[in-house]
């Protein structure tokens, strides 16, 4: 490992700092979900859990080490690889993948279940990235390789029924369109494509349940045992939390089991009942640093790769916490998308590291010294 | 893109992290409304989608006479209730609750996997089988003491009282006219349960106590109302009437002190008998009252001075009326007789001229005016209005038929109401059942005065209507109502009931009255619907009730004689009463008059289709209960060879047996002094006209 000193100096500490802080109080709120266990029985070990998502943050660190280690560029040597190893891995999942709540997610290799789609996103920003940096992208022809690049694996994850991914692929593409350069005629356009696209995604692409959610994210109240149970008892929770909280590991909503997913897509709602508005802002004041210093890093990339893969894992993180947070509070449809580095879950905690990881890289050896 | 300057991707970067900027600022806006804008209704939500309230039931107020007396109580019932989440091993505890309290297992099992989170089990349990299975400590299973409604009288003013539902709650009668006053506030224990509904040990557990009902003081006296239902059962047992009603009240105050009616039911076991049995005729059904309306077109004819009691009227037994004859009921009709005359003799003829006299305007209004055709405001569900013909529609002839009682409708209360007025000098009274209401702790929350309507007729028609009802009584058809050494005023009435196309067969004999005159005390209205009698005259089977009754109700009431003699005989049959014509009638009908009206006992000679002669002859005065011989043939009467036959005479006054002896052409020989002992030749034997015969008179004997 030669890691420069010059280098080891333009490491950005503050975002570092913020995903850690993130990272801790996300094994905070995993304990306070859990320790009581999810759904019945008192868990044989209350940190079960915690500790199980202790492992994949020093496991992420270490993947975070190794990246910066290396020039973020080398990975444009290997991006044919990349993605239709993706491809293929999102193939098998659909073959032999499990079956969780309606959607087929997650490959066993092992002991440990893997979700595949969390990793694909942060692989597809970076192979995406290498073929826009060196493309025309208002040139019709690289626009719509650029299109196939995407629909390819964002079908297979729509064939998974994962709905939630396969939007975070659209914004993800949009927002990486946007920042190469793209013009807003062409960008209206791709616009006016997806919204004359969407009713027939919704009544012939979508599964039942999925119309369900969207449905019901639109009046929770018309079904509120069925479908809608989940944003009302989650809008509840963050309600009943007031300006303070109610106090730490003191969520009734969790403790008497009236909030589903608890511990992964409705961290946030543990959160915001146990320490209330303060909570809340709080989680978002940080959140706006940790993007701040990845917004900071896609601006002053020393390359268009490196702007754009910045720019993509940024819209990434964004998306997944507009999604997440707007869901527990009845602004967005139910769709399981995890709060990166709060919700429990290792795929997500594990991509979204490696993805900070670039954003490290990258900031690294940018043109410019920041401090 | 390589194209492309930093500048241009600097810009559109901050662009992203404005839009971010925005996203924050959105969700912050968002946290702010839910948490601290909307955040009550959200902790009241939290809160009580987690404390599962289980109902603790507040007792209902007792109903009472209104001298306390219970009429209907609350006493406590366990009910047993399950917690689905917390029973373990349903089949099992279903089996074992089963046993105990003997219901269905199966049942049980399915009530305890609900969802819900609770269920009743049984809502009223027996004591001994809730201890015994409060001993099995069954988990999940708990108990809650409910009150269960019982009426310790049984039928006893089951009308009046109503009855409640299985939650308590009224559903007919004065329970549910009053509902919200006994019924109370219930009350909650809760306590805190998670989403499946399993009780949190060391949660939250509120009491909140239930506030009990306030109780009831009826108007009802019990002992009142126990002398109506007596005399009713005993009425219901001679006359197979298909109904019997009685309703009595207070005169001055229109406190109703019974309200009585039979067949009845048993609010305790409503259920097992026909739901018809709980409706209350006397307030809720109209029937045609006939003569007892004649109240109301007296007090008017004589408020509005068409007639003065000693007015005198011929009576040829029918009137014609535009282009219709109406009859009188006795063939042939009164003769003369003065207005009060009239009224004892309940002389239709007489009453029509009234009513045509009256005219439409003027006799409406006095109708109206003493509540007929509108609901009084009984506090009792279900008053009926009656039926008034429209006043357009009325012609001199419906005039005259309701002048008597025909073609009108109206409830037995609305009835006994407008004869209340008449009797307490001349305010109609709003009908009240309830006395006052008493809160749990004793305090008096609400007395209920009397509540005057309206004026109707001055206090001096009153007056003068009231002695004219009580002539009725002491010498007129009502005289089976008299109690010795009362004042006793009233009215009869016979009404057909009338069917499609006309009147039937059948009969409602009613009497209504009051006593005593000088200072009513009481008011009450008898009322048989079809009794199955040859002799349903209301006189004859209604009058006798009243009598029944009032009798012992004056008694209860302390309400010492004040009169000795005169007007209010101590024994009927020493009065006397005119012998009617009875020469050219029907020995049927002309016998039932004499039973009903005259009070004189029939015995028909001969087969006949007409009466040819009678004895004593008509005009004679006689005393009550003697002995009228019609003859139906002139064979009978004098045969052939002027025979005649002895008549026994025993037992009668001197004055009798010589009316008897010399209408039959015998010439009397007395002896001795007082009722006839003996008679020589021995009676049945046949002896030629103008045979003397010897009678022996001796004291009157008693035991």
């Amino acid at each position: 490992m030669s890691l420069d000193r010059r280098l080891l100096k333009k490491l950005d500490f503050t975002l570092i700092t913020a995903v850690l802080v993130m990272c801790g109080i996300g094994l905070v709120f995993v304990y306070s979900a859990t320790h009581r266990g999810v759904g019945y029985g008192q868990p044989e070990d209350p940190f079960a859990y915690s500790k199980r998502q202790l492992t994949i943050v020093f496991a992420g660190l270490a993947c975070i080490a190794v990246i910066l280690t290396l020039d973020y560029n080398l990975i444009r040597r290997v991006h044919f690889f990349l993605y239709w190893g993706n491809i293929a891995i999102l193939i098998l999942v659909l073959i032999v993948g499990r079956r969780i709540s309606g959607a087929e997610r997650w490959l066993k290799i092992g002991a440990v279940a893997v979700q595949p789609s969390e990793f694909s996103k942060v692989i597809i920003i970076l192979t995406l990235s290498n073929f826009i940096a060196d493309a025309n992208i208002n040139s019709g022809r690289d626009l719509i390789i650029a299109f196939l690049h995407v629909i390819l694996p964002m079908g297979l994850v729509l064939l998974q029924n994962d709905l939630g991914t396969a939007m975070v692929f659209a914004g993800i593409t949009i927002s990486m369109l946007f920042v190469a350069g793209i013009r807003a005629k062409n960008l209206l356009t791709i616009a006016a494509v997806g919204a004359l696209a969407s009713p027939a995604v919704f009544f012939l692409g979508l599964k039942g349940y999925q119309r369900a959610r969207i449905l019901t994210f639109l009046n929770p109240y018309t079904d509120p045992t069925g479908t809608g149970y989940n944003v009302i008892q989650s809008t509840i929770a963050i309600g009943s939390g007031g300006f303070f909280g109610k106090g730490l590991f003191r969520s009734t909503q969790v403790r008497l089991n009236f909030l589903p997913a608890h511990h992964t897509d409705f961290i946030f709602s543990v959160i915001g009942e146990e320490l209330g508005f303060l909570g809340g802002v709080a989680i978002l004041v940080l959140y706006a640093i940790i993007l701040w210093r990845c917004f900071q890093a896609a601006s002053t990339a020393k390359d268009s790769f490196g702007q754009l893969v910045a720019a993509g894992i940024t819209s990434m993180i964004f998306i997944h916490i507009l999604i997440n947070i707007g869901m527990t509070m009845g602004l967005m449809p139910v769709t399981g998308i995890p709060l990166p580095f709060l919700s429990y879950g290792g795929s997500s905690l594990m991509a979204n590291l490696i993805a900070i990881g670039f954003v490290l890289n990258i900031n690294m050896r940018c043109r410019k010294i920041l401090f | 893109m390589s194209n492309h300057s930093s500048i241009t991707v600097k810009k559109r970067v901050g662009s992203l992290f404005l839009m971010w900027a925005i996203v924050t600022l959105s969700l912050i806006g968002r946290l702010f409304w839910v948490q601290i804008a909307q955040n009550d209704h959200y902790r009241k939500l939290a809160l009580d989608q987690r404390l599962y309230p289980i109902p603790v039931d507040a007792r209902r107020g007792a109903i009472r006479d209104i001298k306390g007396r219970e009429l209907a109580i609350s006493v406590s019932a366990d009910a047993v209730y399950a917690i689905p989440a917390d029973v373990d091993d349903p089949l099992d505890t279903a089996k074992q609750i089963s046993k105990i309290l003997g219901l269905d297992a199966e049942d049980v099992r399915k009530k305890l996997s609900e969802t819900q989170a609770t269920v009743w089990i049984d809502r009223r349990v027996e004591p001994e089988r809730a201890s015994a299975l409060r001993k099995l400590n069954l988990k999940g299973i708990g108990f809650v003491e409910r009150g269960q409604r019982f009426y310790p009288k049984d039928r006893l003013a089951a009308h009046v009282l109503g009855i409640v539902g299985i939650d308590n709650q009224g559903l007919e009668g004065i329970e549910v006219w009053y509902d919200s006053f006994l019924e109370g506030v219930d009350g909650q224990i809760r306590s805190e349960r998670d989403a499946t509904g399993k009780e949190i040990p060391g949660g939250i557990t509120q009491f909140i106590p239930p506030v009990d009902g306030n109780d009831l003081y009826l108007t009802i006296d019990e002992v009142i109302q126990y002398i109506a239902e007596r005399e009713l059962e005993k009425g219901m047992a001679e006359l197979k009437a298909k109904r019997g009603m009685i309703l009595a009240m207070n005169p001055k105050t229109g406190a109703i002190l019974a309200m009585a009616s039979r067949p009845a039911y048993n609010p305790n076991r409503y259920f097992e008998e026909p739901d018809f049995l709980r409706r209350n005729p006397m307030v809720s059904d109209i029937y045609e009252p006939g003569s007892t309306f004649k109240i109301v077109t007296a007090a008017a004819a004589l408020e509005e001075g068409i007639v003065r009691p000693d007015d005198t009227f011929y009576d040829p037994g029918q009137i014609k009326i535009a282009d219709r004859y109406v009859r009188c009921w006795l063939a042939g009709g009164h003769g003369t007789q003065t207005f009060l005359e009239a009224t004892e003799n309940s002389c239709n003829v007489v009453f029509a001229t009234l009513g045509v006299e009256l005219g439409q305007e003027r006799f409406y209004r006095y109708i109206q005016a003493f509540g007929f055709g509108n609901p009084l405001g009984i506090d009792y569900p279900g008053e009926a209005a009656g039926l008034l013909q429209r006043i357009k529609n009325v012609g001199p002839v419906e005039l005259a038929n309701i002048a008597f009682g025909q073609g009108i409708s109206a409830t037995p209360l609305q009835l006994l109401s407008a004869l209340s007025a008449i009797a307490n000098g001349g305010t109609l009274m709003r009908p009240q059942l309830v006395s006052k209401m008493v809160d749990p702790d004793g305090v008096i929350i609400k007395e209920f005065k009397p509540d005057p309507i309206r004026q109707v007729i001055s206090k001096e028609t009153s007056k003068e209507l009231s002695l004219i009802l009580e002539s009725v009584v002491a010498n007129g058809s009502g005289f089976r109502a008299q109690v010795p050494g009362y004042r006793v005023a009233g009215k009869t009435g016979t009404a057909e009931k009338p069917e499609a196309g006309g009147y039937s067969e059948k009969r409602i004999g009613s009497f209504l009255g009051f006593a005593p005159v000088e200072d009513p005390k009481i008011a009450i209205i008898v009322i048989w619907d079809e009794p199955d009698v040859d002799i349903s005259y209301g006189g004859v089977i209604a009058a006798p009730v009243f009598q029944g009754m009032l009798k012992d109700v004056l008694r209860y009431m302390e309400i010492p004689p004040t009169v000795s003699r005169g007007i209010g005989h101590d024994d009927i049959t020493n009065q006397h009463v005119t012998v009617p014509n009875l020469i050219g009638d029907n020995p049927d009908n002309a016998s039932k008059l004499l039973l009903a009206r005259f009070g004189l006992d029939v015995s028909a000679k001969g087969t006949g289709t007409k009466v040819v002669r009678q004895t004593p002859a008509p005009g004679a005065k006689v005393p009550r209960g003697t002995t009228i011989i019609l003859y139906l043939d002139e064979a009978e009467s004098y045969n052939i060879e002027g025979e005649v036959i002895i008549p026994n005479v025993i037992g009668k006054t001197m004055k009798d047996v010589a009316i008897i002896l010399s209408e039959l052409g015998l010439r009397l020989e007395t002896e001795g002094a007082g009722i006839a002992e003996s008679i020589q030749p021995q009676y049945g034997t046949p002896v030629k006209r103008g045979t003397i015969v010897k009678v022996k008179f001796g004291p009157v004997l008693y035991d």
